[in-house]
């Protein structure tokens, strides 16, 4: 997780972009944030920013319940518009 | 009057303030800069010592505020200036900032923020997640009504001569909606397949990218959204309005006729263009070279305006504009372009082998030039048709020399464009001019004489040369390419012509010299570029359709764009801007060109991701339409524009309340670097009903913080970043929140390192005691370092005061930095005349805070709230009690004396 950070904005403005890769990786079934990063080869810390701008939107939704480290899974919802 | 009083921010000691006075029965306005009222309280989870929900506390204000009969509420507004008359009234000057939505048509729905492709830090969330540029503030917003984002026109935009949305289809690609993408284009021009190709991309010259590692290839996006579509075989996604029982005939199908008869065609208009060449689409079609433009995408372009019911004859040139309106037609658009050649003038002009370039590169885009093979052939002219047609000979299989008056700095073709031509093979002599053609009977030469200047010091075209300096170069052909022109004789007995034949219109309604008669693109300006022919095509449609309409021009209305948001301003928005290298041009030039295939590789789908994400998003709104597209009660209004509003109040209350601590300005904590360092107001967030993510989770991963650690007086109580003031809010809020996390998160561990808790307030104390019961650890000692660990982990470095002293290490899972507040600095710039007078931590100065508390150095003028000062929520609505006691004694009083 120690890596260089870039702007905050920066990576937001990356969220309609990484949508499409993230949305790919949940066609496998839910996935926790380290997970998607991971499988998008992105730092956790930006793909959280991804997930949860995705979850606002309605592009995807947690799991009720949290694995044993912590973490929830994320699936994607059906969902239309942009 | 228009108010008795004037409140200035709506946070808590605004509202109240205006709830009060209100309530005393006097009128109120209310300036509120964010797009909702409610201030900080509303973000916050809940409130000390009582553990009421902040949201349910506020709203009932909120309403109350913007219902009130007394109270005008202006959101989204800013006071520029208020002044002190000498009768003790004031007089403000404030700026109603676009909210781009019409309040009385929004509901709220929220669907344009589902809608909207850019995506920004909310800043209603502390940056924790991203927001719209087309938002409600947040979901308790009052009013509850959406905002675009939209500080001005993207540079790409602003520039564009045809008014395409550059920014927006830039930014529906990166989302990947390319048939959006396409419909967003067609809404200014069908010719997208042409501009992707053949467009100078002006866009490209002021992307606010090219100050940094290149400018995003625009125009090579819109190629790739046009080809997307042409290859999905989709119909178009765009219907004409109802038929308005009218018709129009275009003269010409160049871009400025096609795009005019585009627009006119939705607009409901019967069109019929009349073509005088073979095909369609004037220079797309004839002279632009295949290797930048094939002919069948110009095909694919035209064919969408034939698909909504734009009739096209080809082969009919029209001479007589009177009978066309006498056949029926309401109005006649010219848009002839300038297909003339300029001539040398020159002895030898006219021999066998000579010919203008216009007409050489039409035969050679149809297909009627025969093979230059083994043929030597002088180009003369400097600019971009001259290269067109220097490039097409050499296709053609000749060997090419160019001549031109201009030294190669001078030349009006495009840079790259002349590099392109000697890669190719093309042999360039700059700064010369033609003496004369050689031969007898057809060419053998050239000769040249040496031009000593092109443009005399008005810079006005104006060629002298050294008659004594002189060269030959033989040839078997001379192609002219030396200016173009229209061919209007015909129409000079009906319209004014222009000394250079030019058609003579008003320059902003192109409206000729008879009423019915309008003109655009090149006929009217002479040769320019494509895209100026698109813009000036959508003019002339919508001022026709004005005309027609029987109404006035509003000529200034047409296109009028936000001013451009200046690219040092965007580059600052951010700390730091990662590398994201520009693609390669895509192009493969030859020495040895021998076909005419597209030179430039089209991007793939990934290309044209990678290209569109490199956008800074300039204007935030990228006016990408699909918020307009989207909205069910058509709210939505782009063309709004700030206003000006003065108004007479009878007093103001200043209630900005204050600013968080920048918590990076304490480096050794880590903010804004480790991931799992956050600010009291973002776990404020994390907490909160509204909240960001859906649990508290630590934003680095969104893990489950188990140990979690507070940092009390970051930035309070610290000479090393000049505020030796205690924020008297830091430690209950604190303590409110570990509260708060022990009840979300029961197994977790909370550790609070203090200089000491300060708890003064009625039941400060015995809440304090309840956490400390809860298991709350506290610590006294102070923080030295925060280091991260691979995990995201933290390494707490603290003093130990009260265990023996000395250096310990912890580690936790998310540290919270409890940030202190510090002045709101924009009341230093609110008042002219009269000095607001501030004290010596910038806070607005109290005259006498103990017997006058919230007066303020300006008769008049009162301050409630933490714009004096740090005050939780109980003080700030006190403190706003008092100012508006004083408020309502001085409308009293000035009332009587004037």
């Amino acid at each position: 997780m120690a890596t260089a950070n870039r702007d905050v904005r920066e990576i937001i403005r990356e969220g309609p972009l990484r949508r499409h890769e993230i949305l790919k990786v949940l066609e496998d079934g839910p996935r926790t944030v380290p997970e998607i990063a991971q499988a998008i080869g992105a730092p956790t810390h930006e793909a959280m920013y991804w997930v949860m701008d995705m979850r606002k939107y309605g592009w995807v939704t947690e799991l009720p319940d949290p694995d044993d480290d912590g973490l929830f899974s994320y699936r994607a919802l059906e969902r239309k518009g942009a | 009057m228009d108010y008795d009083a004037l409140v200035v921010g709506s946070g808590i000691g605004g509202m109240e303030s205006a709830l009060k006075l209100g309530d005393m029965g006097y009128k109120v306005l209310v300036v509120e800069k964010e797009a909702s009222i409610g201030g900080k309280m509303i973000l916050l989870s809940k409130v000390f010592p009582t553990l009421d929900c902040a949201s349910c506390i506020s709203t009932p204000k909120m309403a109350a505020t913007i219902h009130h009969p007394n109270i005008k509420v202006l959101t989204y507004a800013e006071v520029e200036q208020i002044e002190r008359d000498p009768s003790g009234r004031f007089h403000a000057t404030i700026r109603k900032n676009p909210r781009f939505v019409d309040e009385d048509a929004c509901t709220g729905c929220q669907q344009c923020e589902m809608a909207c492709t850019v995506a920004v830090p909310d800043q209603f969330n502390s940056d924790l997640v991203a927001r719209r540029a087309a938002y409600i503030a947040f979901p308790q917003a009052v009013p509850k009504k959406a905002v675009v984002d939209r500080p001005g026109t993207s540079p790409c935009t602003f520039t564009c001569p045809a008014g395409i949305k550059a920014h927006g289809y830039v930014s529906l690609t990166r989302s990947g909606e390319y048939e959006k993408a396409f419909n967003l284009i067609l809404e200014t021009t069908p010719l997208v397949g042409s501009l992707g190709r053949a467009c100078f991309a002006p866009c490209e010259e002021e992307c606010s990218r090219g100050s940094l590692e290149g400018p995003v290839p625009i125009r090579r996006i819109k190629r790739f959204i046009a080809d997307t579509h042409y290859a999905s075989g989709r119909p178009l996604g765009v219907q004409p309005q109802a038929d308005q029982g009218k018709r129009i005939a275009i003269v010409g199908s160049g871009p400025a006729g096609l795009t005019a008869a585009w627009q006119l065609r939705l607009m409901g208009y019967g069109v019929k263009v009349f073509e005088a060449a073979s095909v369609p689409g004037g220079a797309l079609a004839l002279t632009i070279p295949a290797y930048r433009l094939p002919g069948d995408v110009v095909a694919q372009d035209v064919q969408n305006l034939r698909d909504i019911g734009v009739e096209i004859e080809v082969g009919h040139r029209v001479d007589d504009l009177e009978a066309l309106h006498a056949s029926g037609f309401d109005a006649v658009l010219v848009a002839t372009g300038t297909p003339r050649s300029g001539r040398l003038g020159v002895a030898g002009e006219d021999l066998q082998g000579v010919a203008p370039a216009l007409r050489f590169l039409e035969d050679t885009k149809l297909g009627r030039a025969g093979s230059l093979g083994g043929k030597h052939v002088v180009v003369v002219g400097g600019g971009n048709v001259a290269i067109d047609a220097a490039r097409s000979a050499r296709r053609l299989g000749a060997t090419v020399e160019q001549v031109c008056l201009e030294q190669r700095r001078e030349m009006p073709a495009f840079d790259w464009e002349i590099d392109e031509a000697i890669a190719e093979g093309v042999v360039l002599h700059d700064g010369w001019g033609v003496a004369s053609v050689l031969g007898e009977g057809g060419v053998a030469g050239i000769a040249l004489k040496r031009c000593t200047q092109v443009f005399d010091e008005a810079g006005r075209f104006s060629p002298a040369y050294d008659e004594t300096v002189r060269r030959e170069l033989s040839c078997d052909a001379v192609i002219v390419a030396i200016g173009m022109g229209p061919d209007t004789e015909a129409f000079g007995g009906t319209v004014r012509l222009q000394r250079n034949r030019t058609v003579a219109t008003d320059k902003q309604t192109l409206q000729s010299s008879v009423p019915y008669i309008f003109a655009c693109g090149d006929v009217v300006t002479g040769a320019t570029m494509i895209t100026q022919a698109v813009g000036s095509g959508r003019r002339a449609a919508y001022m026709i359709d004005r005309y027609l309409s029987g109404e006035d021009f509003e000529a200034d209305a047409f296109d009028a764009r936000m001013p451009k948001v200046e690219p040092a301003d965007v580059l600052r928005r951010q700390k730091s801007h990662s590398r994201k290298d520009p693609l390669l041009s895509g192009k493969e030039t030859l020495a040895e060109p021998r076909d005419f295939h597209e030179l430039e590789a089209p991007l793939t789908e990934d290309e044209a991701h990678y290209s569109a994400g490199r956008c800074l998003d300039c204007g935030v709104c990228s006016e990408c339409h699909e918020c307009v597209n989207t909205c069910p009660a058509d709210a939505i209004h782009l063309d709004m524009r700030p206003e000006t509003i003065e108004a007479e109040v009878g007093t103001v209350i200043v209630s900005t309340g204050f600013k968080l601590f920048p918590a990076d300005l304490k480096p050794q904590y880590g903010y804004g670097r480790f991931k799992n360092v956050i600010t009291g107001m973002q776990m404020d967030r994390l907490l909160a009903p509204t909240r960001p993510y859906n649990k508290v989770l630590r934003p680095g991963d969104g893990r489950i913080p188990d140990r979690i650690a507070y940092v009390m007086c970051t930035g309070s109580r610290d000479e090393t970043v000049g505020n030796p003031l205690c924020s008297k809010i830091c430690c209950m809020y604190s303590i409110k929140q570990n509260q708060l996390i022990m009840g979300n998160l029961p197994t977790a561990d909370v550790t609070v390192f203090t200089i000491d808790v300060r708890t003064a307030g009625k039941g400060y104390d015995e809440f304090y005691v309840q956490s400390k019961a809860m298991g709350v650890n506290f610590i006294k000692g102070r923080i030295s370092e925060i280091r991260e660990l691979q995990n995201g982990n933290l390494i707490v470095r603290y003093e130990s005061i009260e265990d023996g002293g000395g250096a310990r290490e912890e580690e936790f899972d998310l540290v919270v930095l409890a940030v202190g507040v510090q002045p709101n600095l924009d009341t230093r710039r609110l008042f002219a005349g009269d000095e607001l007078s501030h004290d010596a931590y910038y806070y607005v100065e109290e005259t006498d805070e103990d017997l006058s508390p919230g007066e303020t150095s300006i008769r008049g003028v009162f301050v409630a709230g933490a714009a004096s000062g740090a005050k939780d929520i109980p003080e700030s609505i006190l403190h706003a009690g008092a100012a508006v006691a004083q408020a309502a004694a001085y409308i009293e009083e000035t009332r009587v004396s004037v």
